[in-house]
């Protein structure tokens, strides 16, 4: 025991002897050049056809005459106004411009104080983008100065864009040299981020926290979404405006922003905050309709109700009702519905092609198998039939999204455990593996890549040479979490046991993935029914009998290496050839239903089609694989548990509130 | 490569056919369509015939035809699917639950009734899932146009969030 605890120790030590991985802030290196961030425009170019304004699935772009007023049907030279209060960084729209008169940079640093200035007309969009730094202002007196050196920053995942702000807490972004921290409690907290969407049900508890938070406060919103609507803008679900309920100091464009941004809108506002800035002065426009409402609920005279959630370090946007007698729980009752957008409906309004970009958003924390579930689904009901290199590249993208999903979950079980050094250190390795990510696909965390008929582009030599060394460099650190984590003896005590799991139980309440793996029973969709080209790959399906939280997590550790062993097999055995066969824009699919499985970093996904010939879908039905693992079975595993426990077990299932929500 | 399992599984389906349904096969899914009395039959013999994993219930509004299809899709760990679907008319729309066959089936019905309105008699947890509040029509129902709602619901902003 000592001897394990010492070796634990012994590569901690070697760690900080090793070079630093955190990045410079402002970005000195540029940022890959696939990356897709910001348009450039040519106005020579354009044929005012307006086919980009057509594709645009969240209708950010408007054509204008010059001078920036709506057309009138006389006026022939008409240009595109993008509205980054809207765009979602799809680049369907320069996909589709015959000229090339429209293109994607891969500019990212979109912040803005005043929510118009997101607004981009011809003229604006023509030049190139660059970086400005904003100014230090001079110290007005010590007390703003002090202000903007320790603010803190509420804990509250509210939306995707979350996905985005999480590597500021790793070791890759470091947020703690801007002395921002993280803070639990909205009365001690400064800066409120609203990250991302927010439906009526997060509006309640938003304006909740915000009104706990004593003056002077600081809110950033996240994303299109709290914009305007964003990507949701049609989804009955969500707030539109967020302006309208709470002033807003600060806006980032993007779907979701890079770290980069965040980082240069946290600039922004230490220097206005230093500069005796005390956030706006509106009032938050609240009414009956938006108080949280009480809770009823039936007590025994020694039980009490304790909310886990949805604005917890450990619980994501998601609501555990624990009822409680002493340490015990006596009853657990999830609560959800704080994410919910109702994507499947949504899909009904979007054309088959610019549903890719709407369906990854299911799960933030894995898209890349909801789009390649999805491709998968459209291609069998056309009658596609995609190439293989096609197939091979999907592996790629698939298994790379499952490594960066492990590595994030070890780092929340690691921080569910206290163990916040290995959050720090498997936050930052993923940052390699979103890099990668975003050579091969244009993005990070929704990278639009597979599209029904095939990929969008196709693999480049050089990716090939970087991707053997992210590969080599994550087979060493993985030799570090073990040292450091996985083996060590406090962790070993603090998850095996918990949280028991039996086989039979699982199946009955159809969990899947590595949770049903690791109670003993192998099934993986990727070997019982091959898709995409995994009858060619060889791999193991790592399967543990044990069934507790340890378990668990020691299914992901060796996923994160037999995802690695594919990759590296997928890059050899690449056919060349045809990256994709075509599959128009607005293409009409025959009539008819089909399924796709797909096995996602968190358990088995399945896509159900319904077309009735048109260019939309009637019916898509989304069964994600944690709607049972966490509506059903996690309430049944909590009982009798110690509330001590209750992060432990339920990372140690994985879960996405946004894929039960959907 | 499915050839063998999916016979074995027609030759269960055989000891079926006093009951009238209609099935066909893609690639290792079974499309079975049947009337609403065989629908809770071809539930229980399907359970009782090793398809363990109960993966959802989901709803198709056929709003022309004036009915709902309900269906649900079952697995047995041998590699085959089933999809069970039957038609109900759309008004007061009725089925029995599978809540006692499969225990995670209660709430996928939930899921259902809150969204498309369905009453799965005999499931005890019809109450809201995702919604709070909500006193609009089932909001998956296809009558219920969301562009056109959230356009009177919300002045739908414009260019940079701002102007009208
Ligand atoms: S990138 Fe996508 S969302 Fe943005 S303007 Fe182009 S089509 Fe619209
Ligand atoms: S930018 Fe391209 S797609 Fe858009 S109007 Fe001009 S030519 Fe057409
Ligand atoms: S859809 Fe895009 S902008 Fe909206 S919350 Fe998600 S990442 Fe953020």
């Amino acid at each position: 025991m000592i001897r394990e605890a010492l070796k634990s120790l012994k590569s901690g030590f070697q760690l900080l002897k090793s070079k630093p991985i955190t990045y410079n802030f402002p970005p000195e290196t540029p940022l890959a050049k696939e990356f897709r961030g910001r348009h450039i425009f040519d106005p020579t170019k354009c044929r005012s056809c307006g086919l980009c304004a057509k594709i645009c699935p969240n209708k950010a772009i408007e054509m204008v005459e010059e001078g920036g007023t709506p057309s009138s049907s006389q006026v022939k030279v008409r240009h595109p106004q993008i509205d980054y209060a809207k765009c979602c960084f799809c680049g369907l729209c320069a996909d589709i411009c015959p000229t090339g008169a429209l293109r994607m940079t891969n500019f990212p640093m979109l912040v803005a104080m005043d929510k118009s200035q997101l607004l981009f007309p011809p003229e604006k969009l023509a030049q190139p983008p660059e970086l400005k730094m904003p100014e230090k202002p001079k110290i007005k007196n010590l007390t703003s100065w002090a202000r903007s050196r320790s603010l803190w920053v509420i804990n509250f995942f509210t939306g995707c864009c979350f996905i985005e702000a999480i590597p500021w807490v790793s070791s890759g972004f470091d947020m703690e040299r801007f002395g921002l921290l993280v803070a639990d409690s909205p009365r001690h907290a400064d800066i409120f981020i609203i990250a991302g969407y927010v439906t009526w049900k997060t509006l309640k508890r938003i304006i909740r926290i915000y009104e706990q938070t004593p003056p002077p406060k600081f809110v950033v919103a996240l994303g299109n979404c709290p914009a305007t609507g964003g990507t949701y803008w049609d989804s009955y679900n969500t707030v539109k405006k967020i302006d309208d309920y709470i002033p807003v100091d600060i806006w980032i464009a993007g779907c979701p922003p890079r770290p980069e941004p965040i980082g240069l809108a946290v600039v922004e506002a230490m220097n206005a905050i230093q500069s005796g800035y005390t956030g706006k002065k509106e009032e938050v426009k609240t009414s009956e309709k938006l108080r949280v409402p009480a809770t009823k609920e039936k007590l025994e005279e020694n039980e009490f109700l304790l909310p886990f959630g949805p604005q917890h370090p450990a619980s994501g946007n998601f609501q555990l009702k624990l009822k409680i007698d002493g340490e015990n729980i006596v009853e657990a009752e999830p609560q959800v519905g704080y994410l919910h957008r109702g994507f499947e409906k949504l899909m009904e309004y979007r054309t088959w092609m610019q549903n890719v970009m709407l369906v990854e958003r299911i799960c933030v924390l894995d898209g890349g198998s909801y789009e390649v579930g999805y491709s998968v689904a459209v291609e069998k009901l056309a009658g596609l039939e995609p190439p293989e290199r096609a197939q091979h590249l999907r592996v790629i993208q698939a298994e790379l999204s499952r490594i960066q999903s492990h590595l994030l979950n070890l780092g929340l079980i690691g921080g569910a455990t206290g163990f916040h050094t290995i959050q720090r250190i498997t936050w930052g390795d993923r940052e390699k593996i979103l890099y990668l990510l975003e050579r091969l696909t244009g993005g990070r965390i929704y990278h639009i890549y597979s599209i029904p008929g095939g990929v969008r582009r196709d693999l480049k030599e050089e990716f090939k040479k970087e991707a053997v060394k992210v590969l080599a460099y994550m087979r060493k650190r993985l030799k570090t979490y073990d040292e450091l984590f996985i083996e060590n003896p406090v962790f070993r005590k603090r998850t095996l046991d918990i949280g028991k799991l039996k086989a039979e139980t699982a199946l009955e309440n159809d969990v899947t993935g590595p949770n049903l793996r690791a109670s003993g029973i192998k099934f993986d969709v990727r070997k019982s029914t091959p898709y995409l080209a995994y009858d060619q790959l060889d791999f193991e399906i790592p399967t543990f009998k044990e069934g507790d939280a340890y378990h668990r997590t020691l299914v992901r550790r060796m996923e994160i290496e037999e995802s690695l062993n594919i990759i590296e097999q997928a890059l050899k055995k690449i056919p060349s050839g045809a990256f994709k066969v075509r599959f128009a824009p607005f293409a009409t699919v025959p009539e008819g239903e089909a399924m796709s499985f797909i096995e996602s970093a968190r358990g088995e996904l399945c896509f159900h089609m319904v077309s009735s010939g048109t260019n939309m879908p009637y019916r898509v039905k989304v069964r994600g694989p944690t709607f049972d693992t966490i509506l059903v079975m996690l309430p049944k595993i909590l009982k009798g548990a110690k509330i001590a426990d209750v992060p432990v077990i339920y990372w140690s299932l994985d879960n996405c509130p946004a894929d039960h929500d959907r | 490569m499915f050839e063998g399992i999916i016979t074995s599984v027609s030759g269960l389906f055989e000891k079926l056919d006093k009951l009238s349904f209609n099935r066909s096969v893609k690639g290792n899914v079974n499309y079975v369509r049947a009337s609403k009395e065989n629908y809770l039959k071809i539930a229980a013999f399907l359970k009782e015939n090793g398809f363990k994993r109960f993966l959802t219930v989901g709803v198709v509004d056929w709003l022309e035809k004036g009915s709902f299809e309900v269906y649900f899709i079952v697995h047995n760990m041998n590699n085959i699917y089933v999809k069970v679907s039957t038609e109900i008319p759309r008004e007061k729309p009725e089925i029995p639950s599978l809540s006692d066959l499969w225990p995670n089936a209660a709430m996928h019905e939930r899921e259902s009734w809150e969204l498309f309105g369905i009453k799965f008699s005999g499931n005890p947890m019809l109450k809201p899932l995702f919604l709070e509040d909500w006193n609009g029509p089932p909001p998956f129902k296809k009558d219920f146009n969301w562009r056109e709602y959230v356009k009177q619901t919300f002045k739908l902003p414009q260019a940079g969030g701002d102007k009208q």
